[in-house]
C-alpha cells in the first residue's frame, strides 16, 4: 500500500487523468443506462404499471394496443376459455388534447395524448388501471382520469381539465401515476365509456367501436402463463401475452434494448482496455524500479499487490466520481423522458467494471511477475 | 563466522546457439566477518556475476555458496528473495533509487516491502540519514539530489536491513575523483563501525587503499 500510495501521490496528474477518463466513461454508461430505461418506460410504462396480468390482442394488431381490434367473435372466444377469472375491455387511442388549466394562462399548446379506457369496476381499479397512484384517487365516474405523472407541468396535474380536440369532451384529472406513459405521450386512464366518448367527439362518424385489447386475470389455481396458453389455443387470431411479455414484445422495445446493449458492450470493453493499457505502460515505464525492488528482496507478490491496490483505488475513485457527476443530471427530464438515478444499475456497473478492470490489469501483473532481479545488476539497468 | 564462503563456484551461460560463456570458473573466496575486499578486473571478467551469486540474485551453475553460515546453494527463488531481504545489502552499478520516493522513503521501502518492522525501521532510517550527512535531504526526491548524495542514499538503503554482507558494484564510477574518495571513505567508516563485511567492485586502483585486501579476477578466474 505504501509504495502504491506514494507513487500515486507523486504522479497526481497521470493517475488523475485516468480517474477522469474512467469517471467520464462511468458517467456515460449510467447516463445511457437511464436513458434506455427512461425511453422504454416512456414507451410501455402504461403496460408495465397496469394491474392486468394477461393482455389479449388480435394477431393483426402485431402487439400494438391501438392496432389490435377484437371482433365480438374473438372477444367471445377469449372470454370462454378455461381459467379465466376476470375480464375487462381496454380501448386506447391517441388524441389531440388541450390542457385547459388556468395557471397555463390560456396559452397552452396541444399534446398528442393517449387515452386508455378500461372497465372501472367498483373502486376504479378494474383490470387495466394503474397499479398504484402517486397522488389523488382512481376515477369514480366517467370523464375522470388518472394521468401519467411525468406530464404534470404540461397541464396534466391533479384537478386539471383536458379537452379532447376537435369536440368538447372534457376529462378531469383526479389521480396521478408514475411511469405510466404510453408511446412517450401524456397518458390518461379513464373509463371505457369516456374512451368511447373521446373517439366519438374526435371523429363523429365513427361507428361500432370495438375494444382493442382484453385485460384478463386468471381464476384461482390458474397461472397467467396457463391462461395465456388457453387463450392462444382457442383461436389462431388471438394473441395473449403476460404483462411482462406484452411489455417486452411491443414493437421497438427489443430494438432499443439491443442498440443500447451494443453501446454497453463497447463501454464494457473500453473501460478495461483503458485501465489495462494504462497500467501496462506504467509497469513498463517503471521496470527499473520494480527490478531494483525485487533485487533488494521485495517478493513479487508484494509488488503485484501494490499494483492491484492501485488499480482498485483508481477504478473505485473513477466510478465514484462518475456516479457523482451523473447524480445531478439524473434528476432531469430529457425531451420528455424522465431520467432517474438507478442505484442498482450503478452498483451493477461498479462491480462489473471493477472486476473487468482488475482483470485487465493482470496483464501488467504478469509483467511484474516476469521480472528477473538479475537485471538490476547489469550496468545500465533494465532495458539496456 | 565468515561473511562469505565461495567454494568452486562456476557460472556458465548457455547462449542461443548452444555455445557457452563461462562467466565464473571454479571461484573460491572466503571473506571474514568484517573484511572489506576489493574485487578488481577488466570489463567482462565476471565481477558483477560473482557479486550477484554472493548476493543471491543469481544462482551458480556449480559450487557452494555460504553467506554468514547460511548455505544458499540450493535455495529456491522464494528462499533467495527472503535471503536478500534479510542478509545482504546492494549498491548497484546504476539504478539504485526509486525515482518517486524521497531519500527517506527509499530507505523505508526496503522495510515496507520486506520485514515490516515499522517504528524501528523509521528510527533506523533517520539514524542512517544522519550518519550519511543526509538528514536535511531526507524529503528530497532522487532528482533533487546530487550524484554523490544519491550514492549516499543508496548506501543507506543497502544498510537498512542490517546486512551481513554488502555488495558495492562500482560505487564510485559515476563520481569524480574527489567525490569518489569521499564515498569510499564513507563506505569504509560505515562498514567498520558496524563490523560488516563488504565486496567493493572497482576499476580504480586509487580506491584500493580503502579496502583491507584486493582480489583480482580475469576471465572468470580469481587470483589473490
Ligand atoms: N545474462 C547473460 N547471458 C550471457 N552472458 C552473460 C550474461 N551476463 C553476463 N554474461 C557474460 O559473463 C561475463 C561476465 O560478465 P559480468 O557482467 O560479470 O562482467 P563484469 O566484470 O561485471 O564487467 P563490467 O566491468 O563491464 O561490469 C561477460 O563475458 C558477459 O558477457
Ligand atoms: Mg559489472
Amino acid at each position: 500500500m505504501y509504495l502504491a500510495l506514494k507513487e500515486m501521490a507523486r504522479s497526481k496528474v497521470r493517475f488523475g487523468l485516468l480517474v477522469a477518463a474512467i469517471a467520464l466513461l462511468v458517467f456515460l454508461i449510467l447516463f445511457q443506462q437511464s436513458l434506455q430505461n427512461g425511453l422504454i418506460t416512456g414507451f410501455i410504462g402504461a403496460i408495465r404499471n397496469q394491474n392486468s396480468p394477461v393482455l389479449v390482442y388480435s394477431v393483426d394488431g402485431q402487439r400494438v394496443i391501438q392496432g389490435s381490434v377484437l371482433t365480438p367473435d374473438l372477444e367471445a372466444a377469449a372470454r370462454g376459455v378455461d381459467g379465466v377469472g376476470e375480464v375487462g375491455r381496454i380501448g386506447q387511442g391517441t388524441f389531440t388534447a388541450l390542457p385547459t388549466a388556468e395557471r397555463l394562462g390560456g396559452a397552452s399548446e396541444t399534446f398528442d395524448t393517449s387515452v386508455i379506457g378500461y372497465d372501472l369496476g367498483e373502486d376504479g381499479r378494474g383490470l387495466g388501471s394503474p397499479t398504484s397512484l402517486s397522488a389523488g384517487r382512481y376515477p369514480a365516474a366517467d370523464n375522470e382520469a388518472v394521468a401519467s405523472s411525468s406530464d404534470q407541468a404540461s397541464g396534466f396535474d391533479l384537478g386539471d381539465t383536458i379537452r379532447i380536440l376537435p369536440g368538447d369532451e372534457v376529462i378531469t384529472i383526479v389521480g396521478l401515476a408514475d411511469d405510466a406513459q404510453l408511446n412517450v405521450t401524456p397518458t390518461l386512464f379513464a373509463s371505457y365509456t369516456t374512451y368511447e366518448a373521446a373517439v366519438a367527439s374526435a371523429n363523429p362518424d365513427a361507428r361500432g367501436l370495438l375494444p382493442n385489447v382484453l385485460a384478463m386475470a386468471p381464476a384461482e389455481g390458474t397461472t397467467p402463463e396457463q391462461l395465456v396458453a388457453n387463450v392462444n389455443a382457442a383461436s389462431p387470431d388471438l394473441d395473449a401475452l403476460t404483462r411482462a411479455d406484452a411489455e417486452a414484445n411491443t414493437p421497438g422495445v427489443s430494438q432499443v434494448r439491443q442498440s443500447f446493449q451494443l453501446i454497453f458492450l463497447l463501454y464494457g470493453l473500453v473501460v478495461p482496455c483503458v485501465t489495462g493499457l494504462f497500467f501496462l505502460i506504467v509497469t513498463f515505464q517503471k521496470a527499473n524500479t520494480l527490478t531494483l525492488l525485487r533485487a533488494v528482496g521485495a517478493p513479487s507478490s508484494r509488488l503485484v499487490g501494490s499494483l492491484l491496490a492501485q488499480v482498485a483505488l483508481i477504478l473505485g475513485s473513477g466510478i465514484a466520481l462518475g456516479a457523482l457527476l451523473y447524480y445531478p443530471i439524473s434528476q432531469q427530464r430529457l425531451g420528455g423522458i424522465q431520467l432517474r438515478f438507478e442505484t442498482s444499475a450503478a452498483i451493477f456497473w461498479a462491480v462489473l467494471l471493477l472486476v473487468l478492470g482488475v482483470g485487465s490489469a493482470l496483464l501488467a501483473a504478469r509483467r511484474v511477475l516476469a521480472i528477473d532481479p538479475i537485471e538490476a545488476t547489469t550496468g545500465a539497468g533494465v532495458g539496456r | 563466522m565468515n561473511a562469505l564462503e565461495l567454494t568452486d563456484v562456476r557460472k556458465v551461460y548457455t547462449m542461443g546457439d548452444d555455445s557457452e560463456v563461462v562467466a565464473l570458473d571454479r571461484a573460491s573466496l572466503t571473506i571474514g566477518s568484517d573484511e572489506i575486499v576489493a574485487l578488481v578486473g577488466p570489463s567482462g571478467s565476471g565481477k558483477t556475476t560473482l557479486c550477484s551469486i554472493a548476493g543471491g540474485i543469481l544462482r551458480a551453475t556449480e559450487g557452494r555458496v555460504v553467506v554468514a553460515d547460511e548455505d544458499i546453494s540450493a535455495y529456491s527463488e522464494k528462499e533467495l528473495t527472503r535471503f536478500r531481504q534479510r542478509m545482504v545489502g546492494f549498491v548497484f552499478q546504476s539504478v539504485n533509487l526509486v525515482p518517486f520516493l524521497t531519500a527517506r522513503e527509499n530507505l523505508l521501502v526496503v522495510d515496507e516491502l520486506g520485514q515490516r518492522r515499522g517504528k524501528a525501521a523509521q528510527q533506523r532510517a533517520d539514524e542512517l540519514l544522519e550518519e550519511l550527512g543526509l538528514a536535511d535531504r531526507a524529503k528530497n526526491l532522487p532528482s533533487q539530489l546530487s550524484g554523490g548524495q544519491r550514492q549516499r542514499v543508496a548506501i543507506g538503503r543497502a544498510l537498512m536491513n542490517d546486512p551481513k554482507l554488502v555488495l558495492f558494484d562500482e560505487p564510485t564510477s559515476a563520481l569524480d575523483t574527489k567525490l569518489g574518495e569521499q564515498v569510499m571513505d564513507l563506505i569504509r567508516t560505515e562498514m567498520k563501525r558496524r563490523g560488516t563485511a563488504a565486496i567493493v567492485v572497482t576499476h580504480d586502483e586509487r580506491i584500493l587503499h580503502y579496502c583491507d585486501r584486493s582480489v583480482h579476477i580475469t576471465d572468470g578466474v580469481l587470483a589473490a
